[in-house]
Order: C-alpha cells, then structure tokens, then sequence
C-alpha cells in the first residue's frame, strides 16, 4: 500500500477514537500516518496517495471549524490520482434531517478537487431522514454513530479497513 | 462549492478584509461592554448580546445601500447597525438613552438600533413584527419601480408568529423585492427550536411557496454570510421576487441580560459554542493565509478599544430626554381646512347618500393625489368595489397599482400600510382594515404598533394611514356583523378617531384624514350607509377638521352628546321632546372622538346643566364613560342632575331581532332617560 495518512482533529473525542481505531485495523506492518487537520500544510497533505478523512457534522449539517478552516487550501490543490475514504460522525435520532452531512460536503469537495472517492458503503441498517452523504442506495464512506448505534462501531470499521486494503493504491 | 463565490480569504482584497475585521471587532467591544451600564445603573437595561451572529449580521449592514434600500434589523442587531454605518456613538446613545439617539431620543427600548435618515427602520419589540413593514415597503419599492431592497432580519423562532407567515405570503403572491434573514441560533429565549416546528430549519417550512428562494448559509462565517446575501440580492434584482436567506448562528451569551442562560443550557454545550466564535475564526483565517500580521491585527484592535472610550465619554455627557417633551409627538398636525374652518356649509343641492359621499371622496381625492392607494378584502373588483360598494368604479378608473385586493388577512392589511407608509411622506393610504369592524382583531397588533411609531421615533416617521371600518348593527347581523369598536380603539395615543353620522361628513372627515400626516381610524355607520335619515347636500370640496364636533340641534334644557348611529335617534328623540313635553334639547353631534371638541361640549353643559350622553357601543366602559368622567371633572359647578348614559347592554349582540332591540338603544330608551333626567 502507498503513502496513507489518517487526517481528523486531534482534539475531537470521538472522531479520535474511531481514526485510531482504524489505524489498529490496517495491522502494525502497515505505515498508516495520523494527521492532525488543525495543523497539518497543504504541502504534508498532498504528499499522501491515499487518505482518510474523518469528520463529524456540527449544527444543521455544517464541517466543524477545523475543516472548514482548512477549505480554501483544499480547493487550490490538485488531488488528482489520489484515493480519498472518508468516515464521518452523526446522530441519526438526533438529528435526522443532516446525518452525515460533515463527510457529504468534505467529499463534494474532495472530488471537485480531482480525488477518487473510496470506501462507499451501504445505507441499510441506518435510519435518519435526509443525508449530504448519501448517493442512491450507498453512503460516500463509512457512518459512525456512537449515540444510537455505538455498538456497531468495532465491526464497521474492522469491515471497512478490510474494503479499504483492497480499494487503496 | 463553485468557486465563482465573489468573497473568499484567499481572493478579497485586503482594504476589505481589514474594514470588516475593523467592524467586528468594534461591535463586540460593544456588545461585551453593554451589560457594565446596566451593572452600574447606567442604563442599558434590555441588551440582547449578538455574539455568535457576526458573519451574517456584519454582511447585512454591509450588503445593505442606503440609498436605494430599506433596513429592519431586529433587537439582537447591533453589529447588523454598525456594520450598516452607525457609530460607536451612536450605539451608545441607544444603548443608554440619550435624548441624541437617532433611533428616537430614547423613547424606545434599548438595543432596539434605527437610524431613520438612511431607512434603517425603527422596528417593534413584538418579534418578528416588523416583518409586515418590510412588506410594505416592498409593495411601495415595486409599484414606484425604484431600484433597490427591502431586509428584514429577525430570530428563527420569531417565525413561528402568524403575521410572519402573512408576510412571506404576501411577498410571495405580490412578488416583492424582499429579503426576509432569518438568523438561526436555535433557542427562542430559553425555548429550543424544535419546540417552534418540526423542520430543523423554519425556511425549508416555506419550499412550497411559488416566487420565493430559499438560501440557507452559516451566518458564523463571514465569507459564507456574504456570498449567500450577495447571491440573494442578485436573485431579488435579477427576478423580482423574495428570496429567504437562513443564517446558522451561535448564541453564545443568554437571550438578554433577563435571561440566565445556565438553567437551560450545560456546560458541554457552552464550550462547545464557544468553539463557534465567528469573530475568533475570521482572526485565524486571517492569520492563517497570511492576509494579515498578529502585529496588524493587534494594533486595529487596539484601535477600537480608543474609539468605544472616546464614544462611551461621549455617551456619558449627552443629554437625557426632558420629562416635558413627553407630549411631544404624540400624533403629527393635521391638515387644517382652509374653507370650512367649523366644518359646517351651507351648500343647497340634492341630498346624497351617505355611501355615496364616501365613494365621490375618495375618488376626488384620488385625482387630486397620485399618491393615494386603498386596500382591502373585495375591494378591487370592477362591478362590486367592495363589500357594500364603497369602492365602486375606483380600479376603473384609477387602475389596480393604486386600487387592489387584500388577502383576509387583517394584520397584514394593516402591517403593509404601515411598511408602505414608509416610503415617503407623500404616500397615503386608506385601508380597509377588515369586511366590517367585528372582524378587525387580527389586526390589532399592527394598529398598536402604528400608533407608536411617531412618538418613539421622536416625529421622524409618520404612518399617513386611514383604517376605514364598516361599523355598528341595527341591521340584524348578530354578533360578528354589529361591533362598533370605538371603546377599544379610543384608548391608544396617536390614532384619531371619527365617527360621522351624515353624508356631509361623512365627505368632510374623509377628505381631512387623507389630506393628514399620521393615522385616522374612520368609523363608518353602515346602517347609515344607504338610508335617507343621514343624506344630505355636499358641497364637494367639503371639509371638516378633527376636533371640532357639530351641534345639530340647539336648545337650553338639555345636552345629548352622541356620535354615530344614535345622533338620528337623539334628533327624533329631541324633536319628540318639543313637540310632546316642550323641552328644549340640544344635540351635539361629536363627528370626532379623537381630537375631541371639549369646548364645544363644556359650552353646552355650562348652557343647560343636564347631559345625556348617547352612543351605540355598551355603556360599560364605552367612550361615554371618557366623556362623562370629563364632564363631571371640569363643569361640576354647572351640572344641575348626574351625567347620564344611554347605550347597550353589557352582552353581546344577539341575531335574533328581538334580541338585537332588547341591547341595543333606540329612540324610545333615550327618550325615557332624557325625559327622567329633565325631571331631575
């Protein structure tokens, strides 16, 4: 596998969890970076040829600050030949008009930049009313609820790490 | 995600980037210095923080053009004013009250920010009202085709207020140039919004509605805020219709220094708002891609501190408003009759109807000012002109910009005229504030807020506004068709109130309330409307000014004072009088409540000793109670018997005509009490 970085807010609790939990899943041989977006250059990110983007949704379907901050760079880089998976967080109680909507908009702009989107899994078993991340029948990465489905989480991710090795570079 | 967005970090100039930093950081000075006046009794004691709103609020003020736009922020909206243009100074001066406040020397209630002069509208603290004014004005915008847009800004869970949805309704179906911000924060005082409605976000509510867009953009966010309302203002130019623009904020403080905001909200979520800042994330942004220096932006803020102490000495030594000036205001001069000083004329002809006065008034008043427009439910139609006709062959001739239907909807028949009124002075309007008077409720929170607008504006706008109502029963209509509602209306500051009782007028009043500044509420008797008792000759420049009733009878025994539908009865009565007991009455026909003609009733009294006083309305708590309290306070040493009233009963109006003649008075009730107080 080529250059793979794991890219989140190092000062989030739950995106945290699940990006290291994800790290876990690649095994100990795989070199598997973990980027803190709040810090991290245009040059470090672009250096990458797969990435994992994890977020939460905040408010009513908005990036988290640290995301969005980071934005105008994306959309001055060129990720062409880059394979981008993203995770997001949501609460699909909670808040089921927006669930995802953090991961459908960073992936909107991902692919605008020129990145193949990977990683896609299924709507079935989650129930929420409208989502930014949803095409057809399939989310555009990986859903993590920790409210409603916490339990569910370990055997996501481990399914989705398992998809990723076969999909990424 | 279009890079076609005109403002970004990386694209905006720096003089730009700079002017609004400057803005932002000014306004939270402020904004975090309001509670200290009130700490120390200064003053200040509504402020309604707005932190967390400062990129939508600084691109409102910023995308607003005061020389083609009208504003209507509403009371959480000081950095929206700032941004706008007004002054730190300025800011203060409301804030603490002063008598130099441009809102309105401090009549009104702080952190309510207005500046007049450049159409940044006084607006009311019933939230979300003034959403109906923006309307109007809108209406104004589009019929006199000048260039530019009506903002009306207000909280997401204002929108859950009725007139609210009237509003968006009517600026959907009227395709107006309105831009309705919605600034989404997610409580309404301590209640959450889910509590308002069940969409998360109350614009998405309005999808179904034709000629309207909806924008929804994160008003945390200066460079989202701006492209959402500059795309917004494009869209209003470009299509002529309203656009919504939903703003996603963060309430970071509680509501208003009244409410504590740690009982409702845990501390997870305090730090978690905080996060959101806007003004903090624009520093970084700005840090960030290199715009500007730590050193730069330090120095801007340090700037702005000078300039709020430099503005907070100013505040301190600006005068307060004088206990004297309280009646200053309160309703603008009247046009004064030039020909017809007493109201009164000798004119011969053929006696009219009094429907038809009213139908040849308006019409020669709508030749004589262009600027005349008349509303209401049925009033447009070519055939019919209104529920009884009063319109009749007005949209013929003077076509449907000016002579239009109204939805039944009473508040925002009477909100929108207000709103209109505010385009420029010359406007006047004569709306028909419901079908009949019985039906005129709704709107009673537009009227109160009318009545207000002068006096806390300190006279710089004045509603040119006559409410028409088709009033009073003795025609079998039961309890929705036999309101007469001068009781309730008689208690506002700054309405006049008329009531005529014949064709002449009826002409007279009409004429004089739409040639005033301010607003007239004109009661029309409808059972009067066709019947001979009240037709006369009008002369047809008649005029009659406010406050100057008329005496239709004279005499020296008695006093009737009546108005209305009972002056007929009190003249049968008086003549009955004459002939049978020989008593000499004297009928005052008051023609105006409000200004009311004291001198001529206090002659009257002084004259014969003994006053009756007669009107339709309940004698519980009716006019007659005013008049009578008058009376027996400023010509006791005249009266020789108590002050009596004739009226109806205390019930409502029943349908059936044995009901209706039991409440209501007739000639026979007010002969029995004239004739009892004659002997007293």
């Amino acid at each position: 596998m080529q250059k793979t970085a794991i890219v989140y807010s190092f000062n989030t609790q739950k995106t945290g969890k699940i990006a290291k939990r994800i790290k876990e899943a690649f095994g100990k041989d795989a070199d598997v970076k973990l980027l803190n977006i709040e810090e991290v250059t245009p040059e470090e990110f672009l250096q990458y040829d797969n990435l994992i983007c994890g977020t939460a949704t905040w408010f009513d379907g908005e990036l988290p600050n640290h995301w969005d901050e980071f934005i105008p760079e994306l959309e001055d880089m060129d990720l062409k030949g880059k394979r981008v998976a993203l995770f997001g967080l949501g609460d699909q109680k909670g808040y089921p008009e927006n669930f995802l909507d953090g991961m459908g908009i960073l992936g909107e702009i991902l692919e605008a930049q020129g990145a193949r989107l990977v990683g896609f899994t299924s709507t079935e078993g989650y129930s929420y009313e409208s989502s930014r991340a949803e095409r057809g029948d399939q989310f555009i990465g990986l859903g993590i609820d920790f409210e409603t489905q916490g339990s569910k989480n370990k055997d996501r991710v481990n399914g989705w790490v398992e998809k990723l090795k076969l999909e990424f570079k | 995600m279009s890079k076609e967005r005109k403002y970004g970090i990386k694209t905006t100039d720096k003089e730009t980037l700079e002017h609004w930093f400057r803005l932002m950081t000014l306004g939270r000075l402020l904004d975090d210095r309001a509670p200290n006046y009130l700490k120390q009794a200064i003053g200040w004691s509504y402020h309604a923080p707005y932190a967390g709103h400062d990129g939508i609020q600084l691109a409102i003020g910023q995308v607003f053009n005061r020389e083609t736009d009208h504003l209507f922020p509403y009371y959480r909206d000081m950095l929206t004013a700032i941004s706008a243009g007004l002054t730190a100074e300025e800011i203060i001066y409301n804030g603490i009250s002063k008598d130099v406040d441009v809102a309105g020397g401090g009549r009104h209630m702080s952190n309510h920010f207005a500046k007049p002069e450049w159409n940044v509208h006084n607006v009311s603290s019933s939230t979300g009202n003034h959403s109906l004014h923006a309307v109007g004005v809108g209406r104004a915008m589009k019929k006199y085709k000048t260039p530019g847009i009506s903002i009306c800004s207000q909280g997401e869970s204002s929108v859950s207020e009725g007139y609210v949805y009237e509003a968006i309704n009517g600026a959907s179906n009227e395709k107006l140039p309105v831009l309705f911000v919605i600034q989404d924060n997610g409580y309404g005082i301590s209640v959450p919004k889910k509590d308002q409605t069940a969409r998360r976000k109350v614009a998405d509510n309005f999808s179904g509605f034709k000629n309207l867009k909806i924008i929804h953009c994160n008003g945390k966010d200066v460079f989202d805020s701006m492209n959402a309302l500059v795309e917004a203002r494009q869209h209003i130019e470009e299509h002529e219709e309203p656009v919504i623009v939903q703003a996603n904020c963060v309430r970071i403080h509680s509501h208003s220094n009244s409410d504590a905001h740690d009982l409702y909200r845990d501390d997870y979520e305090l730090n978690y708002v905080k996060q959101y800042d806007p003004l903090a994330k624009y520093r970084r942004l700005l840090l960030r891609y290199q715009r500007f220096t730590d050193e730069e932006l330090t120095a801007i803020e340090d700037e702005m501190k000078e300039v709020v102490k430099k503005a907070h000495k100013a505040g301190m030594a600006a005068p307060d408003p004088s206990p004297e000036s309280i009646h200053d205001f309160v309703i603008p001069e009247p046009y004064v009759p030039e020909k017809y000083t007493d109201g009164i004329h000798q004119h011969d002809g053929t006696p009219i109807k009094l429907i038809q006065a009213l139908n040849e008034t308006l019409k020669a008043e709508f030749r004589h000012n262009p600027d005349t427009f008349i509303w209401g439910q049925d009033v447009a139609h070519k055939e019919k002109g209104g529920v009884f006709n009063v319109t009749k062959g007005m949209q013929k001739e003077f076509g449907k910009e000016r002579v239009f239907n109204a939805p039944i909807a009473e508040d925002f028949i009477v909100g929108t005229a207000n709103g209109m009124s505010r385009f420029n002075d010359k406007v006047r309007i004569v709306a028909e504030g419901a079908e009949f008077a019985d039906y005129f409720w709704p709107a009673m929170e537009a009227f109160v807020e009318t009545t207000h607008e002068y006096w806390r504006s300190k006279g710089q706008y004045s509603p040119n506004v006559t409410i028409r109502l088709a009033s009073g029963g003795y025609i079998g209509g039961g309890l929705y068709h036999s309101q007469t509602i001068e009781g309730a209306i008689t208690t506002f500051p700054g309405v006049r109130v008329v009531y005529p009782s014949f064709a002449d007028d009826a002409a007279g009043l009409l004429r004089t309330c739409m040639r005033s500044r301010g607003l007239n509420f004109y009661m029309e008797p409808k059972a009067l409307y066709n019947s001979p008792k009240a037709a006369t000759p009008v002369p047809d420049d008649f005029e009659v000014p406010f406050g100057k009733a008329r005496i239709r009878r004279e005499g020296e025994d008695l006093s009737m004072i009546t108005y209305g539908n009972t002056s007929h009865m009190c003249l049968e009565a008086a003549h009955k009088l004459y002939e049978e007991d020989g008593a000499s009455v004297e009928v005052i026909d008051l023609r105006s409540l409000i200004p009311l003609d004291k001198e001529t009733i206090l002659a009257s009294v002084k004259k014969t000793g003994k006053v009756l006083i007669v009107h339709e309305d309940k004698v519980f708590s009716g006019f007659g109670a005013e008049l009578a309290a008058q009376i027996t306070d400023e010509a006791f040493e005249y009266l020789d018997g108590p002050v009596k009233r004739v009226g109806s009963t205390f019930t409502p109006v029943g349908f059936n005509r044995i009901l209706e003649a039991a409440i209501l008075p007739n000639t026979e009730k007010i002969l029995t009490a004239a004739r009892d107080l004659l002997q007293y």
